[in-house]
């Protein structure tokens, strides 16, 4: 979630999260299903046909993902999670998930 | 070397639900970006490792060895009702009809309930899986126990004499009968409560199977396991595990007075039936305690005494089973411990109704995302 809320608004992908967070497929993939499951991260396939490659699957938190993350690594860092609450305008409004359940 | 386990996981993939199954196919797509060679493969074989967790391959794999076992028992059954009981027995054919109306009864009764869900598909949970397993193996384990008795005692063992078509045949229409007549009942009388329609099968079904013999009482035991474990069964994962460990408890109780006793014939039926009764409250009071407090309404506390009632009469049920292992006279509790179950159940829940468990705090889930977020920060 640390990877994610770095830059909440952008887009990320698996392998690019994996290379981040040094975690394994078969670790990163679940934690990212349950994120999602809860709301707290957004999933839509990339739009668009890229040549030589097929599409990939984009990440990011939500609004209440972006919060939770923030809150958790204040408790990480030893803040108190109120003084680290993101003020509404500063969380980029979740997308449509364009991919999701298709 | 990156072939095999790319078609891999695009075959298991399908094995995912649909809702689970981009995320299989999104970490394939990756795949490409992954550096070539022992990386690409490593990311690969995490996707298998996703599909496993993520499509309960263990636990499907362990329920489908389970099935394995049971089809064995009800094999090893026939086989037994063919070879190991004499010719001479006048009552061969009735056993083997009835085990071979049993075998039947278990292979078409999922297939027949199957579109409208009475007797299957099986539940989620790993309670509902293991009950069923557990409990068809058991059954079927007491057809054995009944052959063994009956090949020992030649003319004399359980049955009412020679083979008689129309008594076969009654019996079956019965136990027919009692099986549609919640939704005749429900399609003649829509406005008919549940509750009316349950209490009113209920009381044909215990005269049914009163007069029916034991071999196919066994049959109505397997259309109410696979009733209480099929999708949308009633039955919670809480009542099936609270009722099993306590029916077993009281089995073990029941042992314990037999032996101390020296008698484990009809004389100790009044301890058996104060041991189920008994036993089936804590079954009660632990599943409308394990609900909680999800609706503080009416319906809710009605809800809590459903459950708890419904864990003590598979704790009877439970009890009974095990008792008719060891003693045959006890086949009568096949029927009627579950009754008794099922008023100690309802007492139990009745107890606990008002005082549900909290509600349990997200604390498991600001764990999760504290290790995570501190992994991320490492």
């Amino acid at each position: 979630m640390a990877a994610l809320a770095c830059q909440p608004s952008a887009w990320r992908h698996g392998y690019d999260l994996a290379a981040e967070t040094g975690l394994k497929s078969g670790t990163l993939y679940p934690i990212l299903i349950r994120l999602a499951d809860r709301q707290l991260v957004e999933a839509c396939w990339e739009e668009g046909q890229p040549a030589g490659r097929p599409r990939r699957h984009l990440y990011r938190l939500t609004a209440d993902g972006l919060a939770a993350a923030k809150s958790a690594l204040a408790v990480a860092a030893g803040v108190p999670a109120k003084a680290m609450r993101p003020t509404p305008q500063r969380v980029a409004a979740p997308r449509p998930l364009a991919g999701e359940g298709s | 070397m990156e072939r095999a386990p790319v078609v891999l996981l695009r075959m298991a993939a399908r094995m995912l639900p649909p809702a689970r199954r981009q995320w299989a196919e999104a970490l394939k797509a990756e795949a490409g970006q992954v550096p070539a060679g022992r990386t690409r493969v490593h990311w690969l074989a995490g996707g298998l490792w996703l599909v496993a967790r993520e499509g309960s391959m263990a636990r499907k794999a362990t329920y489908w060895l389970g099935i394995g076992a049971v089809a064995a028992a009800a094999a090893w059954t026939v086989w037994l009702s063919w070879r190991a009981v004499s010719a001479a027995d006048g009552e061969i054919t009735t056993d083997r009809v009835r085990i071979l109306v049993g075998l039947v009864a278990l292979i078409v009764l999922p297939w027949a309930g199957r579109k409208r869900g009475w007797f299957g598909p099986v539940g989620s949970g790993a309670a509902a899986r293991a009950f069923r397993v557990a409990g068809c193996a058991a059954v079927c384990g007491l057809g054995v126990a009944l052959i063994r008795i009956d090949s020992h005692a030649g003319n004399n063992g359980i049955g009412y004499g020679g083979f008689n078509w129309m008594r076969e045949v009654g019996g079956l229409t019965l136990f027919g009968a009692v099986l549609a007549m919640p939704p005749v009942l429900k399609a003649r009388w829509p406005q008919l409560e549940a509750s009316t329609l349950w209490s009113l099968a209920g009381l044909a079904g215990v005269v049914v199977w009163a007069i029916m013999p034991v071999q196919l009482l066994t049959i109505g035991y397997f259309a109410a396991i696979l009733a209480a474990t099929s999708r949308r069964s009633p039955v919670t994962g809480t009542s099936l595990v609270a009722g099993t460990v306590t029916g077993l408890a009281s089995g073990l109780i029941i042992f314990g007075l037999a032996a101390i006793s020296g008698d484990i014939g009809l004389t100790v039926v009044y301890p058996v039936v104060a041991s189920i009764f008994a036993l089936a409250i804590p079954a009660g009071i632990a599943t409308a305690w394990r609900l909680g407090e999800t609706d503080n309404s009416k319906d809710g506390r009605e809800t809590r005494i459903r459950q708890g009632l419904l864990a003590g009469t598979v704790s009877g049920a439970v009890c009974s089973l095990l008792l008719t292992y060891v003693f045959i006279g006890f086949g009568l509790m096949m029927v009627f411990g579950p009754m008794i179950g099922l008023v100690g159940g309802a007492v139990g829940g009745a107890l606990a109704a008002d005082h549900p468990r909290k509600s349990p705090r997200e604390g498991s889930r600001a764990a999760g995302l504290f290790i995570i977020a501190r992994n991320g920060q490492t």
